[in-house]
């Protein structure tokens, strides 16, 4: 066993290292053995999977959100003191939510539907690979089983996580025009929520690990679940990419899906506008005086929308060449106003002219 | 020219000029919505007499410009009409079947200034899309009519009026506008005026179709936010409030038919006794504001209880005088359609009753033929 995961530093844990020391040890961890460098990973970010193989890690790593407040909920049944619970409770919330349709798990959901997998056949966990269960289902009897130092060192990945969302979703929403940043909402959350998590865990390990031998368990522990979240990726690996060795009652695809209309086009307009796109009005949509009104309207496709004056003067500067950045810098400049503040506002109004589909970036 | 005049300050300015350029037509649609009696080329309005409807139209007020008909692209000179409005800044919008010479001259459209293309689509299966239109092979002209609407970049519209024929194919009207690049669908009960009436055994689905086709619409506007705008229409019969019928009568849209003869709304010429004055007599203007049509059913004035006191009566101005006429006898009465009509029971249980029937055939509509309504009589008082 050894030989393929070596307990880390085995030599440096001899000693008591300096709370420092154990922050580089641990960092070091993550900066050799965390899944962003698995191959998997690799050709998810660069785009060089297909549409099926993003929906089977989806669906995979689904089985894994669900999961994380089980685990949460282990660590807390381990903590006796109530100012420890009330941090870590946060954790649960934060994927569970507070009420149906809030929280990670539930944009996990989104995520999984938006590349087009039906919702129940996902939360049915049926076409989850084994691998990617037993995997998952260790990290829960690690965290109930080890000490609570151990449990909580084993959270620490949320260390290298910000790293991996940035480059995930930049480079999923480059390279796959399928996915949507409504689609990623989930990462969006998760940007904020890992560095607080993580922040809190790696002070109680650095406080608590007060001997080599609890700085060692602290660091096998963050090992231990640097292997959980690597088999997982192994897993698809194997099934989905080379050799593609699918096992039985794992999802195959073209199952499991919301039916696709034949040559469907993505999904494209559903995005949210962003500060940096380029609003345009497109063919059939126009911006013209009503002299008989003596006001501007916007005539679209059988209907017409009266305009405010502030939206007359947002419309006059959607050229399809200006950002929406860049069209509340002018109006910041024009009306003497906070630009960022406009520029919150006009998104509002974009979004709901383009949800009407009268406008396009 | 302003479209208000001293005398007349309450008379808002139209703002849609439904122009009926023909009523020949390749389709047979046993639901349309133009007259029994139907005008034949001979009597049409030439381009230029268009023209200068157009332009009285602009001057007035008028935004959009619906070229309807029959099918308009079976005018030669629909190229000039549409590049006419480009020319005064209308709006238009081509309302057409796809079928016949209507691919052929979509990319001149295209290059004078076409700003929206409304195809209709009777069906989602062929078989019962053509039985329906009346025309075989009409749904692959239709498909790659809509090809060239979105190759072109034109914003598409596609318009399924829905009947008990077709009401189990709204799931797949939704997924047809999403495959063919539509922005906008308009799932549209049918009305049950013209033709509609005559059919109306033919065509009414019972209230849980109805029910079961709201719910469908419902769930795809949610799921398709953004990609695909939805309209529905619902059937009057099953309506708890009418609805008002162009906007309310003489305040928004004026309907020029292909003789040039103008109208509150299309199926206005139902009503006996009323007078519509002529393109060719009048300016649009004048029409506007003062001939008998339009001033008939202005505002509320003319309303009777339970109308008159209503506090929707200006939202829904009494619903649809033609509707009235048709089913209570009396033009100026409250639309059946209306839940506070007396009569309101009795349609609806006249919908209920021919729905449960075995569908009679359709009568298919045509030119010259000696139709009349059946159903005149039915609920009449």
């Amino acid at each position: 066993m050894n030989a393929v995961f070596p307990t880390p530093d085995a030599t440096e844990s001899q000693r008591l290292l300096s709370p420092d020391e154990l922050e580089a040890a641990l960092r070091d961890i993550g900066a050799r053995r965390y899944h962003i460098l698995h191959p998997f990973h690799r050709l998810l970010h660069d785009g060089k999977l297909s549409k099926d193989q993003v929906r089977a890690w989806a669906l995979n790593r689904y089985y894994y959100q669900a999961m994380i407040p089980v685990k949460d909920a282990a660590v807390l049944a381990r903590m006796t003191d109530a100012s420890l619970r009330r941090i870590w409770r946060q954790r649960i919330v934060d994927h569970d939510g507070d009420h149906p349709g809030d929280g990670g798990i539930e944009r996990w959901l989104k995520l999984a539907e938006g590349v087009g997998f039906d919702r129940d056949y996902v939360l049915s966990t049926r076409g989850i690979l084994s691998a990617t269960k037993f995997s998952v289902e260790a990290y829960v009897h690690f965290v109930a089983e080890k000490s609570l130092l151990e449990a909580i060192a084993s959270s620490l990945t949320e260390m290298f996580s910000p790293t991996i969302i940035s480059e995930r979703v930049a480079g999923m929403l480059k390279n796959y025009d399928f996915i949507t940043k409504d689609t990623l909402a989930y990462f969006d959350k998760r940007l904020t929520q890992a560095p607080r998590d993580a922040d809190f865990a790696l002070d109680y390990v650095k406080t608590h690990a007060t001997t080599p031998e609890l700085q060692r368990q602290a660091m096998a522990a963050l090992t231990f679940k640097c292997n959980v979240l690597w088999t997982q990726l192994d897993a698809l690996y194997f099934a989905y990419v080379a050799p593609g060795l699918i096992p039985p009652d794992a999802w195959t695809p073209g199952t499991g899906l919301v039916a696709e209309a034949p040559g469907a086009p993505a999904a494209t307009g559903v995005r949210k506008m962003a500060a940096e796109d380029k609003p345009r009005l497109p063919r059939g949509v126009r911006l013209r005086h009503d002299e008989t009104r003596g006001k501007y309207v916007l005539l679209a496709p059988e209907r017409t929308f009266d305009l405010d004056d502030n939206a007359v003067a947002v419309l006059k500067l959607v050229d399809g060449a200006r950002s929406v950045a860049a069209i509340a810098d002018e109006l910041g400049r024009t009306y003497a106003a906070d630009p960022r503040a406009i520029e919150a506002d006009i998104l509002v109004m974009l979004d709901g002219l383009a949800e009407k589909r009268v406008l396009e970036r | 020219m302003n479209a208000l005049t001293p005398n007349r300050p309450d008379v808002p300015a139209p703002v849609g000029l439904l122009a009926e350029l023909t009523h020949r037509c390749p389709l047979r649609c046993p639901y349309c919505s133009n007259p029994l009696e139907l005008d034949r080329r001979s009597g049409e309005l030439d381009t230029a007499t268009w023209q200068r409807v157009l332009t009285e139209a602009s001057g007035l007020g008028i935004l959009h410009v619906h070229l309807s008909g029959g099918e308009p692209t079976a005018r030669n000179d629909i190229v000039e009409i549409t590049k006419t409005c480009a020319d005064l800044g209308l709006y238009s919008n081509l309302i057409t079947s796809g079928v016949g010479g209507a691919l052929g001259k979509l990319q001149a459209l295209y290059d004078v200034g076409l700003d929206h293309v409304q195809l209709s689509v009777q069906g989602v299966d062929a078989q019962n899309a053509e039985k329906i239109g009346g025309l075989k092979n009409a749904q692959p002209q239709k498909f790659a009519f809509a090809a060239k609407v979105v190759e072109l970049g034109l914003p598409l519209t596609l318009n399924s009026v829905i009947h008990r024929g077709n009401i189990h194919e709204v799931e797949g009207f939704i997924d047809l506008a999403v495959t063919m690049g539509a922005k906008r669908l308009e799932v549209a009960h049918t009305q049950y005026y013209g033709w509609a009436y005559v059919n109306r055994a033919a065509l009414m689905p019972d209230k849980a179709q109805v029910d079961a086709s709201i719910r469908i619409v419902e769930a795809a506007r949610e799921r398709l936010k953004g990609q695909l705008v939805i309209d529905l229409v619902v059937p009057d019969y099953y309506a708890k409030y009418p609805k008002a019928c162009a906007g309310g009568w003489g305040r928004k849209l004026m309907n020029v038919t292909p003789q040039g003869k103008v109208l509150p709304c299309h199926a206005a010429e139902t009503i006996p006794g009323l007078e519509f004055w002529h393109v060719t007599d009048h300016s649009l203007g004048e029409i506007w504001r003062d001939s008998p049509a339009f001033t008939a059913y202005r505002g509320t004035d003319w309303m009777q209880e339970p109308c008159r006191s209503c506090d929707r009566r200006e939202k829904d101005w009494g619903g649809c005088r033609c509707q009235a006429l048709a089913l209570a006898g009396d033009a100026a009465a409250t639309d059946p359609a209306c839940s506070l009509s007396p009569l309101h029971a009795k349609v609806r249980a006249l919908a209920v009753e021919e729905a449960a029937e075995t569908p009679p055939d359709y009568v298919y509509r045509t030119i010259g033929s000696n139709v009349r309504s059946p159903f005149q009589e039915d609920v009449n008082p």
